[in-house]
């Protein structure tokens, strides 16, 4: 069981660096996309210190110029999203093909042990596909999508390639502008 | 780049992790850039989870309880690290939640994944 765990990690690590390595190929790597996620950056750090410091104020000119500046930024972030789209649908595609093959390869079998009692919704992932009653037994998924919601994101802040904060921020205020417009 | 750019880039780079391993060690330290002390308690975050995680798992500690001393213990940490060693003021983060939220996800899931594979291989080959 233990060598099956070990093993899952180890093809969580490869399958990360693997999805990383095509990334930075198809995306990371373009002029387009690296001057993109520099201005996105530049515009959302401009944008937040403008905020901070003329937020609260109910001057027209300066509220004009930070919806003008949102929109800029609003426009650049939808740009860099399609650029990463094409290579993601890419990328979806052949991880969903390899999820598939490890699925089957691993179906029916307890790869680990959990040492608590799940929740009932999760107990249709911890025990997808396994035999008994058992509740505590942990299948392949289970296992595999925690490894890669820690081994990704850390391989991607490590190497460089996770989004910034102040960008990642203002991307979501900018998600959220819509619905307090409409109130 | 020539290599003596690239040299003194490298160079750059060893001095600024130093200045960083530093900073987060002494006291009450400054960070003007708020990017780098985030930075700081999203690396902490992680050790903390796979070491809580290996820890539980050579216990063995079983059950809600470990996730609940995990979280519990999680965030204790972190935030007598930036309010007691460091006297940051969190307003400056957008509030103490802010900062408690930094990296907890990927924290926790690589808590689970070292709990587990540690429990699965010290406890559970018997079953």
């Amino acid at each position: 069981m233990w060598s099956d765990s070990l093993l899952i990690v180890f093809i969580s690590i490869c399958t990360a660096f693997l999805g990383e390595g095509l990334t930075w190929v198809l995306v990371y790597r373009t002029e387009k996309y690296q001057k993109l996620k520099v201005e996105v950056e530049r515009q959302s750090k401009k944008l937040e210190k403008r905020k901070e410091a003329h937020g609260d104020s109910l001057d027209r000119q300066q509220k004009k110029k930070i919806e003008r500046e949102e929109e800029r930024l609003k426009n650049n972030n939808r740009d860099l999203s399609l650029v990463k789209m094409k290579s993601m649908f890419a990328i979806g595609f052949a991880f969903t093909a390899l999820l598939s093959m490890f699925n089957s390869i691993f179906d029916g079998r307890v790869v680990a042990k959990l040492p608590f009692y799940p929740i009932s919704w999760i107990q249709g992932l911890s025990h997808r596909n396994l035999p008994g009653d058992d509740y505590t037994d942990c299948s392949f998924i289970f296992l595999y999508i925690l490894c890669t919601m820690s081994i990704r994101q850390n391989i991607q802040k490590l190497l460089g390639f996770a989004p910034s904060r102040a960008a990642s921020k203002q991307g979501g205020a900018l998600f959220a502008a819509p619905q307090t417009q409409f109130k | 780049m020539s290599t003596k750019a690239k040299q003194t880039d490298n160079i750059n780079k060893n001095k600024c992790n130093e200045s960083i391993w530093k900073k987060a060690l002494d006291k009450n330290s400054e960070w003007p850039d708020k990017e780098e002390f985030l930075d700081v308690i999203y690396w902490m975050r992680q050790a903390i989870g796979i070491i809580l995680g290996l820890s539980w798992g050579l216990l063995p500690l079983k059950g809600f309880l470990g996730l609940l001393l995990f979280v519990i213990l999680n965030a204790a940490v972190i935030y007598v690290y930036v309010n007691n060693f460091h006297n940051i003021d969190e307003e400056e983060y957008g509030g103490m939640w802010e900062i408690t939220k930094e990296g907890f996800m990927t924290s926790f899931a690589g808590f689970l994944v070292t709990w587990i594979i540690m429990y699965t291989g010290l406890h559970s080959e018997k079953l």
